[in-house]
């Protein structure tokens, strides 16, 4: 008996300082810049295999959550945002420009007298939960026709108005194939209302076919470029800069 | 995939004559073996990473708690405290310290639903667990690609199918093992547990795997609905994911009890050079 308690006890510390271990070994595997770069090669791959092709399911409206589930920042804190909500978005421009012969600065009202597009697609969050929203707005694609893109276009830049804790401006971005994906959406409505500020008031992003961080809100500026290098950390989007794949089709 | 070998000698069959070495795995079954349990290991870890970030698992197309299967969660006690509960189909269970409220992956306690040592990384990492994920599941799928074409070409992967002239075998072959049974059934390469656990791996939990995580993909969803409509939804997918998780860990721990306790050594053996020395009631082994 003696000894069955011994070995009993010798396996239980092996089998604590294994499992104390193990989180130790994965979080250094995890830290390396080498193996980073080696387990990224999934990205183009992904992009490749599986890309931008088809289109996302539309739902009927008895599918759609009228509480709509709030994804990644609240509310800008700013000043500037918060003159601007104050006017009911009266003085806001989104403005179109970089690699364009025609650069635009809409109002809310020219951008709404393009014409509207309404779609009930769902929202797939990275972090795995799922909504369903009526989101109404105007084609990506024919916002940036009137700009009319450049033949070195490559990328459409979305700048947005808000920051992350650490002052870092949210930006995303789609390349010109994505950009011209039919439901891609600059959404102005929510289940048949304005978007109200947690949603991205007064202009988002819809791109039903990727993950929701694409889906940017807050949207201020979009730049047309051949590269999004210089913008951010580089990766082409805030959750990008934070390790995540650009490519969020998966 | 094919390393539970039959059965323990008898103390009869020690004999003078030692029982002949046979060639048991081809080459590509024994590499891709080996890869297969590294790439198990990751993915299985990253996927608990990737739960954490929204441990619910919903059956239904969009989130729906009224559908809710599984929840780990963390409850303020009035103590001050933090409990961890996990929620199965509307009953609760006090979880502390396992699920819920759990080790942070780095020295202390958080609210998470699996705890770091299990996860991969350790700490709550969403971003560094896909990376992990979606880079193992390529090595995954490659690798059964492999194994399949390995299969087809030396004509042996109809060995491992279970076929109904075995189920009849299925209850004495467990006999055997319970020793309730002198003799195992007459059997081939594969006894029929063998065949049994390993055809509801290779044709039936590692498709579900496969659907069920292009199921979740958004890209894949808008080329093919009816994948994501088939399994019921997305919120249903991750769960078909969580359940074919759970079907292949318990496989993987019956797996290695049988490596374990049918003679380890043999196995082992058999799963690095290929050879296998039969034992008296193995079938013919090869």
């Amino acid at each position: 008996m003696k000894r069955r308690e011994i070995i009993t006890g010798a396996a239980m510390f092996a089998a604590a300082s294994a499992l104390a271990g193990c989180a130790k070994i994965t979080n250094a595997l995890n830290e390396n810049d080498a193996i980073k770069s080696v387990l990224h090669a999934a990205e183009p791959l992904n992009h490749a295999v599986i890309g931008t092709r088809g289109e996302a399911k539309l739902y009927p409206d008895s599918a759609i959550d009228r509480e709509f589930r709030v994804n990644g920042f609240d509310t800008p804190s700013d000043s500037a945002y918060a003159a601007l909500r104050r006017d009911g978005f009266a003085s806001y421009k989104l403005v179109v420009e970089g690699l364009v012969d025609r650069p635009q600065a809409f109002t809310l009202a020219q951008l709404r007298a393009l014409g509207s597009l309404t779609q009930t697609t769902r929202h797939d969050c990275v972090e795995g939960w799922s909504a369903i929203g009526k989101w109404s707005g105007v084609r990506l694609s024919s916002v940036l026709a009137l700009a009319a893109p450049q033949t070195r276009a490559r990328y459409v830049i979305f700048h947005c108005l808000d920051r992350s804790s650490d002052g870092d401006p949210y930006y995303e971005s789609l390349d010109m194939h994505q950009a011209a994906h039919p439901q891609a959406l600059l959404a102005l409505d929510l289940n048949e209302r304005p978007l109200d500020a947690d949603h991205g008031a007064p202009v988002r992003l819809r791109v039903p076919t990727q993950l929701g961080y694409k889906s940017a809100k807050w949207v201020g500026r979009i730049e047309v470029a051949d590269s999004f290098k210089n913008v951010g950390s580089g990766k082409g989007g805030y959750w990008e800069d934070q390790g995540y794949d650009w490519y969020a089709g998966i | 995939m094919d390393a539970v070998a039959g059965a323990e000698r008898m103390p009869s069959a020690v004999s003078q004559t030692r029982e002949p070495l046979v060639y048991r795995h081809s080459l590509t079954v024994r590499v891709t073996h080996w890869v297969f349990a590294l790439a198990f290991f990751v993915l299985v870890m990253s996927g608990l990473q990737i739960f954490n970030a929204s441990p619910n698992l919903d059956a239904s197309d969009k989130s729906d708690p009224a559908r809710r299967v599984l929840s780990i969660g963390a409850q303020q006690l009035p103590d001050g405290k933090t409990a961890g509960v996990t929620t199965i189909f509307g009953h609760a269970f006090t979880t502390t310290h396992v699920l819920g409220y759990t080790s942070d992956g780095m020295s202390g306690e958080a609210e998470r639903a699996f705890p770091g040592w299990i996860t991969w990384p350790g700490y709550q990492d969403l971003a560094g667990g896909r990376r992990w994920h979606l880079f193992f599941a390529w090595i995954m799928i490659l690798c059964g690609t492999a194994y399949f074409i390995g299969g087809i070409t030396r004509k042996d992967v109809g060995l491992i199918v279970l076929r109904p002239s075995d189920v009849p075998k299925l209850l004495p072959m467990q006999l055997y093992y319970l020793r309730l049974r002198r003799e195992p059934p007459p059997h081939g390469k594969y006894n029929p547990l063998q065949k049994a656990a390993y055809t509801s791996v290779l044709f039936v939990f590692a498709p579900l795997m496969v659907i069920s995580g292009l199921a979740l993909s958004p890209g894949v969803d808008a080329i093919a609905h009816p994948l994501t409509t088939l399994l019921g939804g997305r919120q249903f997918a991750r769960l078909w994911h969580f359940v074919a998780t759970v079907a292949l860990v318990g496989f993987f721990g019956i797996h290695i009890t049988l490596v374990l306790s049918t003679g380890v050594f043999n196995n082992l053996r058999s799963m690095v050079t290929g050879e296998y020395r039969l034992g008296a009631h193995d079938g013919n082994g090869v």
